[in-house]
């Protein structure tokens, strides 16, 4: 609110000057579009959720208003307890494997990459293109008992061939493919920024790469990394292709379980709840991480 | 020059976008709980008069809502040929997916529910009455004495005709495993440990635990749910995962067992496998699950007499045949069957008999507290 009333009391000073008011005009007219999107696709939608996590299910299977807290009860559950952790924990693997993915590729394409920068960003980014979920069906022909890399594994006569899918590892691997290229990104954007006369400078004190990169390189790039952290870990907690189609009989995630209950489970009630209560955890891990963050960076 | 002089246009502030945005978003909302106007809503259906049948004419292009590629793609073509109309194609992937978009009043002329959606959707007025005597192939299907002239799914088959049959059974890789017995069990095989699969789907799970148990394939009853809860979490440790993608996970060597459904077999075995004498299946002695789908014309249809026809023309046993030989599911068109016959010979156990649609292993339209209850359970294996 205090914002919006600082802006009125600054635009008519502003308006004296013909071209920037046409200017705040122009610019006023733009958000126009995407605060109606917002609002009628994303709030308003946030808002159904919400409020249908008091609803109930007609006798007819149709979900319906109310203003029952059934649905909340119904989530105290150890069964989703431990689904959540487990989602958690896969999730964690996920973020972790990403970064230690994203750091050699971004570090190798930023400082190495020299006129070839852009295509090799590219021929990351192109990949992603096609749909998360035919990636995963790739990935199952690929794995899958008598797949490209069973047999050829054979062939070498290294062993009979690894069960690979339908295992956690599978999931995980999943997730890292569908999701390492949000983390790449943005450790690329903030080592194309970082100076590398630092990194010089820190093989002089500190002699040795290694040294270097955990007291330099890395806390110079913190910033991209944090980004990365929370665009890898958020859709990969909510995720359920993955577990779908890769995982094993005990690799079921909250994702799996919220979209169970929007399909045969006909309780759009209950898979609201679910969601409100993953977001409410999720935003209470992020203040958490957002105020560390914070603080070191200051420290930094 | 002189600049033109622009329009008056008054600049938006930032507060009128925000009250103009929640307003937009409120009456969203509000539309959302208005009887008819949405799928979230309060009001109950009640028995409606069925809306009358159409006649078979073309009064438009065919707007087809169907599985994705279950049917042979010869016949639709075949059929926008003869009759000079277009299909448009759209695709549901689950029957939940389907009565949402028909729920939410998406316009389609033809739609093929299994059969206790085919209940749900006749109950609430949504399907019109399809008239035997406008189909000049009516006697393929509706002939004396057929099964299809009161099936339990649609009483005196006022607003369906019979699709395809199927049964839910076991399939099992001949060379890898050799002590089958006829039974359910053979899902919890100890020399398949680690490679059997059981189809991800609630009611098919839920009923082959049932079908173990000699329980009812519908059963809501919490003490009867809290057996095939623990029978299925026992079966967990033979498992190596919970997946409908039977075809696949059976061609790519990661299944030896696979609860699995008949006609998806039948093509495995019969259109897929280099070596069709590596495969087998069964419909287990406890009893099978028998379903069927139906074609269908919503009510809301804009094209239903060229869906008549359509339905005629599938109706034509050489084009049933050829829609057999694509799906490998039995339609059950009389001068069709000797065709499917052949087909299933090596493998019986794939053939849908009358006599197996007559006995009570049927999916039946459940009450939203039976289904929550059967879900519950559902959920509770899957995530244990």
């Amino acid at each position: 609110m205090a914002v919006q009333e600082v802006s009125q009391e600054v635009t008519p000073e502003r308006g004296r000057r013909p071209r920037s008011a046409q200017r705040t005009s122009l610019w006023g007219w733009l958000l126009a579009l995407p605060t109606a999107w917002m609002v009628a696709f994303f709030v308003s939608s946030m808002a159904i959720i919400v409020l249908l996590s008091f609803g109930r299910t007609t006798n007819d299977g149709y979900p319906a208003f109310a203003t029952s807290t059934a649905n909340y009860r119904a989530i105290w559950n150890e069964v989703y307890l431990e689904l959540f952790l487990r989602s958690l924990t896969y999730a964690v693997a996920t973020v972790v494997i990403s970064a230690l993915i994203a750091y050699p590729v971004a570090y190798t394409i930023a400082l190495h990459g020299g006129r070839y920068k852009n295509a090799l960003i590219a021929a990351i980014v192109v990949p992603f293109f096609a749909s998360y979920l035919v990636r995963m069906y790739a990935w199952k022909a690929l794995l899958s008992d008598d797949g490209l890399v069973n047999s050829g594994l054979r062939r070498s006569g290294l062993t009979d061939g690894i069960t690979f899918l339908n295992t956690p590892y599978a999931v995980i691997g999943g997730l890292v493919y569908g999701f390492v290229v949000f983390m790449i990104l943005p450790v690329y954007a903030s080592l194309e920024r970082l100076d590398t006369s630092l990194i010089e400078a820190g093989k002089d004190l500190y002699h040795g790469p290694v040294r270097t990169f955990f007291s330099v390189t890395l806390p110079a790039t913190r910033a991209g990394l944090y980004g990365g952290v929370l665009l890898v870990f958020l859709p990969a907690l909510g995720d359920f292709v993955s577990a779908q189609l890769l995982g094993g009989a005990n690799t079921f995630m909250m994702g799996n379980l919220v979209q169970q209950q929007f399909a045969e489970g006909q309780n759009w009630p209950l898979g609201s709840a679910l969601t409100v209560g993953m977001m409410a955890a999720l935003t209470a891990l992020m203040v958490v991480y957002l105020r560390a963050t914070s603080t070191r960076r200051r420290e930094a | 020059m002189t600049p033109r002089p622009g329009p008056e246009l008054p600049r938006p502030t930032r507060r009128g976008l925000l009250a103009g945005g929640l307003a937009l978003g409120a009456s969203l909302g509000a539309s959302m709980t208005l009887p008819g106007c949405a799928y979230i809503r309060d009001d109950v259906p009640t028995d409606a008069p069925l809306p009358p049948s159409a006649k078979a004419e073309v009064d438009g292009d065919l707007v087809y809502f169907n599985w994705a590629d279950y049917l042979a793609p010869s016949v639709l073509k075949g059929f926008q040929r003869e009759y000079g109309v277009k299909i448009i194609e759209s695709n549901f992937d689950s029957m939940e997916g389907m009565y949402a978009k028909l729920a939410a009043g998406n316009q389609y002329d033809i739609v093929f529910p299994i059969a206790k959606w085919v209940v749900k959707l006749r109950q609430e007025g949504k399907l019109r009455s399809i008239d035997p005597a406008e189909l000049r192939n009516a006697d393929q299907v509706f002939y004396s004495g057929s099964y299809f002239n009161d099936p339990w799914y649609d009483a005196g088959s006022k607003v369906s005709v019979p699709f395809t049959v199927y049964k839910t059974g076991v399939g099992w890789r001949t060379d890898k495993v050799s002590t089958m017995t006829d039974s359910w069990k053979d899902l919890w095989n100890d020399e398949a440990r680690g490679r059997i699969f059981t189809l991800d789907d609630q009611d098919e799970a839920l009923a082959m635990a049932a079908l173990i148990l000699g329980y009812d394939v519908n059963t809501a009853k919490q003490s009867e749910l809290d057996d095939i809860k623990d029978l299925l979490i026992s079966q967990k440790e033979y498992l190596r995962a919970y997946s409908s993608d039977d075809i696949n996970n059976m061609t790519s060597g990661d299944a030896w067992i696979h609860h699995m459904w008949s006609g998806d077999f039948l093509y495995l075995r019969q259109g897929l496998a280099d070596d069709p004498t590596q495969f087998d299946f069964q419909a287990p002695s406890e009893g099978v699950p028998i379903n069927s789908d139906a074609y269908a014309i919503p009510t809301n249809a804009r094209h239903p007499g060229t869906a008549m026809l359509f339905i005629d023309y599938l109706l034509r046993p050489e084009n049933a045949v050829k829609n057999m030989n694509y799906l490998y599911y039995p339609f059950p068109v009389k001068d069709a069957l000797p065709a499917f016959a052949e087909l299933a010979k090596d493998v019986p156990a794939c053939n849908v008999e009358i006599s197996d649609l007559e006995n009570e292993n049927v999916f039946r339209l459940l009450g939203t507290d039976e289904v929550q209850r059967r879900s519950a359970v559902w959920t509770e294996v899957k995530a244990s």
